[in-house]
Parts: C-alpha cells; sequence; structure tokens
C-alpha cells in the first residue's frame, strides 16, 4: 500500500516537472496535465517599456471536475501563480472570473464548473531596456471532482520587445474573459456582523436594475458566512438586503470584499464587487461602550417571583382591559354554575393563556435562532399580525351584539349553559387575553423577560409559565371562592344587555390595532383592511342566517379573499413617517456615542406605536411640558429608538441591558458612560426626579 | 380538549427542539463532546480526556494534501512531538462508506504502522457524525482542545495551502505554534485559521 502510493505520487512530481516550454509570440505556455489544461496568453504583440499589459491564465478541467476562485469556499485551494522576472517588471494581483457555486456533500465551494481564465497585469518599467523578457512561472490549481488532484509545475517563457500592438489571434479569449469579470459596483454598502449572522445593505434603488429574483453573495473575506448555508435576501427601505448565517466565534473581519450576484427575471446574471466596512456587534456588550449593567445574573429564583408578579400586574395594564370585560361577564353570571364548572372554567383561562404565551415565545425563540432580532412583541412588528388581531375584535364585538353567534363560548353566559362551550371560551379568552397583553410591559416583567430569553429553554418555559400563571392568577382564585359567586346577581334579560354594551370596549381595543396598522402599511392597506371588516362580518352574517349550500359558498370565497386580501396588503410602508410630537432626534449606536464622547447628558427612550405603556408614558410624563423643559433647562438630548418596525441595531442595544422589549428608559447624566435605567411605568415627578438627582 | 393536548405538546415540542442541537466549535468554549469507536473496537468520548490536552485530525489518506503531509514525515513529528508532552491525538476519518478515504480498522491500524504515525486513537467516522458536530470541511483541519475541554485552536495545519512537498520549507505550523503558546501559557495567535485541502467525504 504505502509502496503504491509513494510510488504513484513520485509519478505525479514527473509527469508535473517532465513539462517545461519556451514560446514565443502570444501563445506562451499551453500544457496538459492530468486532470485539466494550462494556458498562458499575452494580449499584445510583445512588450514596451512604461506600459501595463494583461496576461491570462486558462484552466481547463476535465469535463465534470472544477476549480476554485480566490476564495474556495469550505474546502479546496486558490489557485497560487508565483511570478518571477527582472527588475523593472511587476506582475499584479490576479482578475478572477465571477465565481460559481459548487455544493459537495453537506459544504459549499465557490469556483468554476469548466473553462475560466484569470487576467494578470504586467507592469514595465519605464527604464526596461532590455530586449527580451524571461519568466518564470510556478503554478499550483487544485481540480476537484470530488475527490481532488493538485496540478502544478513550473515554467519558464520569453518575451520580446515589439510594437505592443494587439494580438488579433487572442482578441477573443481576453474580451470573454473580460466580460465574465464582476463589474465594480457603484452603490455603497453597509455591513453590521452580529454573532450568529451578519447582514449586508446595498442602497440599491429596485428601479435602477431589472426586476431581481434571486441574490446571492460571494465572500471574499472570511468570517462573513457559513458557505453552505441558505442565503436570504430582501427589498427594505435602505435597498437590498442579504442575511447570512455565520460561524460564532469566527474572525470579525473590518472590510467585507466579495461578489454580489444578482438574477434578473430575463434571465441574467449580473455580478458586481463590492466593499463595505463592518459595524462590528459581535460583542453586544460593547455597542454601547458604557458597560451597561446586565441584569442577565438574577437568580432563578427571582426572575419567577418578578414574573409572577409581573403577570398580575399586567392584568391591570390598559391593553388587556378590554378581554378582562369579558372574563368579568363569565363571572358575572358565576351564580348559576356548579362550582366544579367555575373551577373548571378558571382552569381552561389559565391553560389558555399559557398555551399562547408558549407558542408566542416558541416562535420567538425560532425566529431568533434563524438570526432575526427580535424581542418581546415581535409579532405586533409584523402588520399581518396586528390585522388579523384587528378583525378579530370587531368578529368578536359584532358577535357580542348579536349580529352572529360564533360559538366562542362568549355567550355562554346566556341560554348556552353546556359546561363544555363554557370551557372553549375560557380557554379563547386565555388566548385573546395573552394576544393583547403582549404590547404592553408591566414593571418587574421586563427583567424577568430578558432574563429568560438568554436561558436554555427549560428556563425560558419555566419563566414564561410563572408569567401566564401571574396573568391568570386573579381569575383563577376568584373561581374558587363560593362567596364572590353568592354575591353575583341572578342571571336574566339584563345580561343580553351587559353582553352588547361589553362590544364596545372591544371595539375601541379595534381602533387602537387600526391606528398601529395604519402607522405600519399605510393608509391605503388601512382603507381595505377597513372594507375587510365590511366583508367578513357581512359573510359571517351570510352563513348565518342563510341555511342554502351555494350561499355559504360566497360566504367561504368572501371570507377567503378578505383574508388574502389582508395578507397580499399587510406589508410595511416605510414612504409614511412615524408620529412625531416632541423634540427629539432619532437614537443611533454612532449618535450616541458621539454625544457621549462630547460629554453631553443623554435621555434614550425605545418606544414602539403598537407599545401602549410607551405611548402612555409619553403622553403622561416624556411629552409633558414638565418633562420637556426639565430636558431642555438641564441641556440634555433626547434620542428615540422606534421599534415600531423590526431594527436590529435597537435590538442589539435592548439585549445588551438584558431587556427584549420595550418600554425602556436609559438617562446618561453629564459626563458619565454609564447609563441609569428608569423604570418602565413613567410620570413627570419620577422622570425629573431621576434627570436631577443624578 | 384533546385537541388543545396535542396543541400542548406541539409547542412545547417546537420549543425544546430549538434549543437541542446548538452546539458547534467555538474558540474558548467547551469543545464539542463526542463518542465515538476506535479502530480497536474500543469506545472512546472526549470525556475521557478530561485533564490532558487533546488534539484532533481530519484526515483522510488518499488526499494530496494529507499525504504532502505523512509522505514528508511532517505530520508523524508533530504527532510524535505533542503525545511525547503529553497530548492525546485522536485522528479522525469522516470518509462515508465507498467515499475517499474510508478505510476499515484493519486498514486504519495498517495505515499507522505503515505511515508510522503516532496518533493515539483513530477513530472510524464513517456516518460523519463527529464531522458534523466540529463543521470539520476539509482534511488536514485540526483542533486543540485543552485538559478542561475547551477548544483553543481550530483551522489549517499550517499557512501554505498547497500540496506540493517543497511548500513545508519554511511554512509556519499553526497547531505546533499554537501548542507552544498554550504550554507557556502565552497568547495563542492565530486562534483560528481557513482550513485548506480536500473536502471532507460525507456522504451526499
Amino acid at each position: 500500500m504505502a509502496v503504491f502510493s509513494k510510488l504513484r505520487f513520485l509519478l505525479y512530481i514527473i509527469s508535473f516537472f517532465g513539462f517545461s516550454t519556451i514560446a514565443q509570440a502570444t501563445n506562451l505556455l499551453s500544457y496538459t496535465g492530468s486532470h485539466s489544461n494550462m494556458a498562458v496568453h499575452m494580449e499584445t504583440q510583445g512588450f514596451k517599456a512604461g506600459q501595463t499589459h494583461w496576461l491570462s491564465v486558462t484552466f481547463t478541467p476535465k469535463d465534470e471536475w472544477h476549480t476554485y476562485w480566490k476564495n474556495y469556499g469550505d474546502s479546496g485551494a486558490t489557485p497560487m501563480l508565483n511570478w518571477s522576472a527582472p527588475d523593472g517588471i511587476n506582475f499584479g494581483s490576479p482578475l478572477f472570473p465571477a465565481p460559481e457555486v459548487i455544493p459537495v456533500g453537506p459544504l459549499m465551494n465557490y469556483g468554476y464548473h469548466s473553462i475560466s481564465t484569470l487576467l494578470i497585469p504586467l507592469k514595465v518599467a519605464k527604464n526596461f531596456h532590455e530586449a527580451k523578457l524571461n519568466i518564470t512561472l510556478q503554478a499550483e490549481w487544485l481540480v476537484c471532482k470530488v475527490e481532488c488532484i493538485p496540478q502544478y509545475g513550473e515554467w519558464q517563457f520569453t518575451i520580446d520587445t515589439g510594437n505592443a500592438s494587439l494580438d488579433p489571434t487572442v482578441k477573443d479569449t481576453f474580451e470573454e474573459a473580460r466580460n465574465r469579470l464582476p463589474e465594480p459596483s457603484y452603490w455603497s454598502s453597509k455591513s453590521t456582523i452580529y454573532n450568529e449572522n451578519s447582514r449586508l445593505n446595498l442602497f440599491i434603488n429596485p428601479e435602477d436594475l431589472n426586476e431581481i429574483t434571486n441574490a446571492y453573495f460571494f465572500p471574499e473575506t472570511e468570517g462573513v458566512l457559513k458557505y453552505a448555508a441558505e442565503q436570504e435576501w430582501r427589498w427594505d427601505q435602505d435597498g437590498l438586503s442579504l442575511t447570512f448565517e455565520r460561524t460564532v466565534g469566527s474572525i470579525v473581519p473590518e472590510i467585507i470584499e466579495g461578489v454580489l450576484q444578482l438574477d434578473t427575471i430575463d434571465g441574467e446574471s449580473l455580478y458586481f464587487e463590492l466593499s463595505s466596512k463592518v459595524n462590528d456587534a459581535t460583542k453586544a456588550e460593547s455597542t454601547t461602550n458604557s458597560s451597561p449593567i446586565i441584569n442577565l445574573s438574577m437568580p432563578l429564583w427571582k426572575a419567577l417571583l418578578f414574573a409572577i408578579f409581573g403577570g398580575i400586574i399586567l392584568n391591570l395594564m390598559p391593553c388587556v382591559f378590554p378581554v378582562l370585560s369579558l372574563k368579568a361577564m363569565a363571572l358575572v353570571s358565576a351564580n348559576y354554575k356548579s362550582k366544579t364548572d367555575r373551577q373548571l372554567e378558571g382552569w381552561a383561562y389559565t391553560f389558555g393563556i399559557w398555551i399562547s404565551f408558549m407558542a408566542i415565545v416558541g416562535a420567538l425563540v425560532l425566529l431568533r435562532s434563524g438570526g432575526a432580532a427580535i424581542g418581546w412583541g415581535f409579532q405586533l412588528q409584523s402588520p399581518l399580525f396586528i390585522g388579523l388581531l384587528a378583525v378579530l375584535m370587531v368578529m368578536v364585538a359584532l358577535s357580542l351584539f348579536g349580529v352572529y353567534h360564533i360559538q366562542l363560548g362568549i355567550e355562554g353566559a346566556g341560554q348556552n349553559l353546556a359546561s363544555q362551550k363554557g370551557l372553549q371560551g375560557s380557554f379563547f379568552k386565555g388566548v385573546l387575553a395573552t394576544l393583547v397583553a403582549t404590547p404592553c410591559t408591566a414593571p418587574l416583567m421586563a427583567p424577568a423577560i430578558g432574563y429568560a430569553l438568554t436561558q436554555p429553554t427549560h428556563i425560558i418555559i419555566l419563566v414564561f409559565s410563572a408569567l401566564a400563571i401571574g396573568l391568570a392568577l386573579p381569575f383563577l382564585l376568584l373561581s374558587y371562592s363560593d362567596k364572590m359567586a353568592s354575591l353575583m346577581p341572578r342571571p336574566g334579560a339584563w345580561m343580553e344587555k351587559l353582553k352588547q354594551g361589553l362590544g364596545f370596549p372591544m371595539l375601541l381595543t379595534a381602533v387602537w390595532l387600526v391606528y398601529v396598522y395604519n402607522l405600519q402599511a399605510g393608509s391605503t392597506a388601512t382603507a381595505i383592511l377597513l372594507g375587510i371588516f365590511i366583508i367578513i362580518g357581512f359573510s359571517l352574517w351570510l352563513w348565518q342566517e342563510f341555511s342554502s349550500k351555494t350561499v355559504h359558498v360566497i360566504a367561504i370565497v368572501l371570507l377567503l379573499s378578505s383574508f388574502y386580501t389582508l395578507y397580499e396588503v399587510s406589508r410595511p410602508d416605510t414612504s409614511s413617517k412615524m408620529g412625531e410630537s416632541s423634540n427629539h432626534q432619532t437614537f443611533s449606536e454612532n449618535r450616541l456615542q458621539e454625544l457621549l464622547s462630547k460629554e453631553e447628558a443623554v435621555f434614550i427612550y425605545f418606544t414602539a406605536e403598537w407599545c401602549i405603556t410607551c405611548k402612555v408614558n409619553e403622553r403622561v410624563a416624556l411629552d409633558t411640558d414638565k418633562v420637556q423643559n426639565a430636558f431642555r433647562d438641564n441641556n440634555i438630548t433626547v434620542l428615540k429608538g422606534d421599534w415600531t418596525n423590526r431594527n436590529d441595531e435597537i435590538g442589539n442595544v435592548l439585549a445588551s441591558y438584558g431587556r427584549a422589549g420595550v418600554p425602556f428608559y436609559l438617562y446618561f447624566a453629564k459626563g458619565e458612560k454609564k447609563a441609569t435605567i428608569l423604570p418602565e411605568i413613567l410620570t413627570p415627578e419620577i422622570v425629573i426626579d431621576y434627570l436631577t438627582t443624578q | 380538549m384533546r385537541k388543545i393536548y396535542k396543541l400542548t405538546f406541539a409547542v412545547i415540542a417546537v420549543v425544546t427542539s430549538t434549543f437541542t442541537a446548538f452546539s458547534s466549535p467555538v474558540i474558548d468554549k467547551p469543545a464539542p463532546t463526542f463518542s465515538g469507536i476506535d479502530t480497536n473496537g474500543a469506545k472512546i468520548s472526549l470525556a475521557d480526556f478530561a485533564g490532558k490536552p487533546v488534539i484532533l485530525e481530519w484526515t483522510n489518506h488518499e488526499c494530496p494534501y494529507v499525504q504532502k503531509h505523512y509522505n514528508s514525515g511532517n505530520m508523524q513529528s508533530l504527532q510524535r512531538e505533542l503525545t511525547e508532552a503529553g497530548v492525546t491525538w485522536i485522528s479522525i476519518i469522516s470518509s462515508a462508506v465507498g467515499m475517499q478515504g474510508h478505510v476499515s480498522a484493519e486498514q486504519a491500524n495498517r495505515l499507522t504502522t505503515e505511515r508510522g504515525a503516532y496518533a493515539n486513537f483513530v477513530l472510524l467516522d464513517e456516518n460523519g457524525d463527529i464531522g458534523r458536530l466540529y463543521n470539520a470541511k476539509t482534511t488536514p483541519e485540526m483542533f486543540l482542545i485543552d485538559e478542561q475541554g475547551v477548544l483553543r485552536y481550530m483551522g489549517a495545519i499550517d499557512d501554505k495551502p498547497s500540496a506540493q512537498p517543497k511548500s513545508l520549507k519554511g511554512a509556519h505550523n499553526y497547531v505546533r505554534s499554537a501548542w507552544t503558546a498554550f504550554s507557556t501559557q502565552t497568547e495563542i495567535t492565530p486562534t483560528a485559521t481557513k482550513p485548506y485541502g480536500c473536502s471532507v467525504k460525507y456522504a451526499h
């Protein structure tokens, strides 16, 4: 075995070195190797002092074999060309044709499935007066199918001086080679490297190009992406955005270079060379040089306690209120229900809340592992979700008004006393309570959630279960109280009226959702959403009032097409600006660092249009004259971080403070690099207190 | 109610599955633990070597880049040097059945004898599990794990991505320099490099 392999190795060497050629004219060299051919050409006839000439090196692998680009990807080797020539002669780095992807099992290589030509500039100094130019080329290039065969050798050739006119016999070779080079990109770009992913933003105007069907980035730089991982691309407000998976812990480059491939709708592939400065966001701690206070190290029992009490307080927050009115309705009817039924309903409600928390947190964790910088309340950053929630609210309201009866169990309080329905209703109320509760952050909740999201799964489940139990606890306890049940009035016609009355708070919730939807998706989409309310209401009414199959089919078609339309129009609208009120600047990491380096006092508030707690805080505290004057008198720059739509920069800052959601308030006193965190619920007094005592 | 139970399980399954397969090699983090059968039929796992530094070497005797290091004796001298200094050297063959470099236990042992290799263990990883666990991409590809099981170096064996034996002259051996820095308790630089060579022959 060993003898054989040594012999084979020897044969390789002989075959590679046994070939050496001296050539004139423009075909400087052609070599036939075991698995590929190589040829060197010169574009001009002879060389001239003081000029730059171009050489080409063409590799032609055997069928099904491939050669490599300058970055070979996961495995392989870069073609190596070492030129030696007398003083006064300089060889530039080779220009590579745009690469192709070459998947090999679970790995990804970058290279060329067939012929590829590298272009090399040959610079002749002005004072080079020799009549002949002797060049030695040492080359090694790897040819692979699955197995790999390196090809290498050393060759000499001579070029004569001449008139340096273009050689017509190689015109095509050079023209083709130039056509395959990536174009320089005229777009500016920026890139951000996070631990588990990286992002490349190109400021392209979509109208500058034909419609793009695919975008793919070949990095020349290491540490940018996992070569074999899928690349994601999409248009956003700045242009084209590509997101890549990245190997955690790999070196963070300062500049990303590479080739971007854009496939257009007419089947053409365009290649652009890119170079983009990197914004290093791998160390969340260092995104604010201000050494943030990280609460992540709280003990588990404390996080659980925070979560339970946070959950209980959440009941008092404005967003959960409309749903609680539904729950109150069920309680009112408690008088005529058996003790067991009441308790079962209490548990069904708790279970509904718990399930929804688990669903949201499961989705959150999944999306995060996919690299999305999202946090608590992320689903409200999606206009589609907001739209669906609004539709749901209107449907529930219409049902309460008696336009139709969806079997949600809400009407269980009236004639429908079947315990089964009551259970489903309670479960549904739990789900609804959770859905509308997420935009609210109660005190104590934020540190608990921030802590949980950095922990392993079982801890996440534990903390969010505690939160769910906290939210459900008041009603669960009430369901066990006989005293409370006996206090409730006897059922009667008044219940129907109360039920109708409770439809109104649901509509108020819908108004808030429509407001958020309008900010996210724009007024056209909002008008369509309002239309959808009516059409869905109408189709449910049709279904209810007519028993004919045809009418039912029409109702279903109406319903489905409404939902489809909603899906289609619910896209983030970037043309409209978010609501502005107070004197503030937009938050960015750079702006913050700039202010801090000037030793200025800075107040930052992170907010979102869907975050009711934030809006209430702004209304009652931050936007008041009192607080605004305090900002002005103390020369405090106010920065606003808007998290209504997804924003990685803000997501990272929140994460660095152990938070996963808004509201979040930071105050850097004059000359301080360390921030003070303000509570989640603000009054003018609290804010001024923080501003003046620090 | 039954539907609700089903939903619960689905949710729990989604949440837990997200976090299970999350170990990949990261410098200064615990190296992924693995166990496998060596060419003498013994079951070995990374945990067995706690208290000893470990080198993992991905290899494929038919790969020209591996051949450069073995036919020149370069790999063996590094193996000898490090194992004598107390390192446990594990060579891993992740070539799938029918792919280049796939060997039986007997063939692997014969290769060790013929080439005079100093590896303490040769692991056969024909289903590629250990290779994938370490994101091993090329042969050769090297990993240095310290006594605490923490990954200290990963990547290429040296800075000459060539298959020619003459490239060994003047090559900077990253593994040797990582080991020297580690054993003298100075900073290892670089801690990670881009490996070069043949692709690991995983099943397609």
